[in-house]
């Protein structure tokens, strides 16, 4: 393990750890139950590892712990989406539930292929078939991640700081995990160095922008109709009934021949 | 290889879409409020300005040409097929930008509402996204071949635009369900599209 990593894997510990503490602080936890319960989980897990590591000395002991719990980190990572999707689409009833059946839908499907594969395939390995399963999860989360940046734009959603760091620094973890991932799936184990890196500078530059972020709770901006001085909305739609009309009229005229 | 090029195209699509998304600024209520208002002076001046009546068949029209073929000399001809083509032109552009004001209409009140109808604001979606495509190759076919090369465009973008509105105020009903009432109970109205 190269120096970088060891201070990486530290500072990631840091952070953790000032994160949680922000979070008991400002009495945010509930808040965002999902969110940090998946940093806390990361935190138990890294800290076991670091032990692990440093005092125990074992590879294989490491090699050992680090897959089985790397299930239950890839499980709760799945829960900051619907973190953030609840969030984003709080006051939007079908969003929300459309968001959250796919979502249920798309990583059950991955969890269960997983599943299946490690109960029925004779030549199953821990190691590599974990590393595929975080691939399609990290892609498929990364899928899912673009169509909430991608609605919130198109219907002009307001998001507050805490969530857009959730959304930002989940979104950086993810992009770098997917395109690493995918890089040492085709290289081989020569990349394994530079994919350990990568990995955990991102999750490091993840946990400052979070530790930033949600350094204190900002609730979602509140979701109400604009104040319209000119005539209330329901002049508007009136009006906008009328111009529809005349636009239908327009384009449905007898066309030039 | 497939795999592959999926993942790496979805890992840098996050990335460029994360550093947009950093990059965008935070939209407020004011903004939205804004928003409307200028929604609200775009469609009053669609209404007003916008329209004027057999404007399409007589920018199209081709007996004025026939005209210029057989009474003008060349130089006029040429001056009247190419006044004629900035016309078309204009024409396909105000289309265009009535679609755009009409589709950010839409966002702008759909997303205060907290039941939507996943399937119309797709169609809807789909179709917008379609007209503003047939509108943008209607402008390249007008620019390159003149008006009167492409008739056959303009009529299926005439009547895919009208669709498009049928369908945007079919999803706009529900934001005036006592508007429709009235309407309906009022013989003046009858043959109003609602």
């Amino acid at each position: 393990m190269t120096i970088l990593t060891q201070i990486v894997w530290l500072g990631g510990l840091f952070l953790e750890g000032v994160i949680l503490v922000r979070a008991i602080q400002g009495k945010s936890f509930s808040k965002y139950s999902l969110f940090y319960v998946y940093i806390a989980s990361v935190l138990v897990t890294s800290a076991s590892l670091w032990v692990i590591y440093v005092y125990i000395a074992k590879p294989s002991l490491n090699i050992a712990v680090y897959w089985p719990t790397q299930y239950i980190t890839l499980a709760l990572g799945c829960g900051v989406i619907f973190e953030i999707s609840r969030h984003v689409f709080a006051h939007r009833v079908t969003l929300d539930r459309l968001a959250r059946w796919s979502m249920l839908a798309m990583f059950g499907l991955i969890f269960l292929l997983a599943a299946v594969h490690a109960l029925l395939l004779p030549n199953w390995n821990v190691a590599s078939d974990t590393a595929d399963l975080e691939r399609d999860l990290r892609v498929a989360q990364a899928l899912v991640l673009m169509t909430i940046i991608f609605l919130t734009g198109y219907y002009r959603i307001e998001i507050g700081k805490n969530i857009r760091g959730m959304i930002l620094g989940f979104g950086v973890y993810v992009g770098a995990s997917v395109l690493s991932l995918t890089a040492r799936l085709f290289i081989g184990p020569r990349f394994g160095t530079a994919w350990q890196i990568i990995q955990s500078s991102a999750y490091f530059a993840a946990l400052a922008i979070w530790a930033f972020a949600l350094w204190s709770y900002e609730p979602e901006p509140p979701s109400r109709p604009p104040s319209d001085p000119s005539g209330g909305y329901q002049t508007l739609a009136d009006q906008t009934h009328q111009v529809l009309d005349s636009i239908n009229d327009h384009l449905n005229r007898p066309a030039p021949r | 290889m497939i795999q592959l090029a999926f993942s790496l195209v979805v890992g840098f699509a996050l990335l460029i879409i994360l550093y947009f998304f950093a990059r965008g600024g935070k939209v407020s209520a004011e903004g939205s409020a804004q928003q409307l208002r200028e929604a609200r002076q775009t469609l009053d001046s669609l209404q007003f300005g916008l329209l004027p009546d057999d404007l399409v068949h007589r920018i199209f029209a081709t007996d004025d040409l026939q005209y210029v073929r057989r009474a003008a000399p060349p130089q006029v001809q040429s001056l009247f097929l190419s006044e004629r083509k900035d016309i078309s032109l204009a024409w396909v552009r105000r289309i265009r930008g009535a679609i755009v004001d009409l589709m950010r209409f839409h966002r702008g009140h759909a997303r205060l509402y907290a039941q939507l109808s996943l399937l119309m604001e797709l169609l809807l979606a789909l179709n917008f996204a379609r007209l503003l495509m047939v509108c943008r190759f209607l402008e390249i076919a007008l620019y390159l071949r003149g008006p009167y090369a492409a008739p056959g465009m303009v009529r299926t973008v005439a009547a895919a635009a009208g669709r498009v509105c049928t369908i945007s105020e079919k999803s706009l009903v529900f934001l005036k369900t006592s508007q429709i009432d009235r309407l309906k109970n009022d013989p003046s109205h009858h043959g109003a599209s609602v």
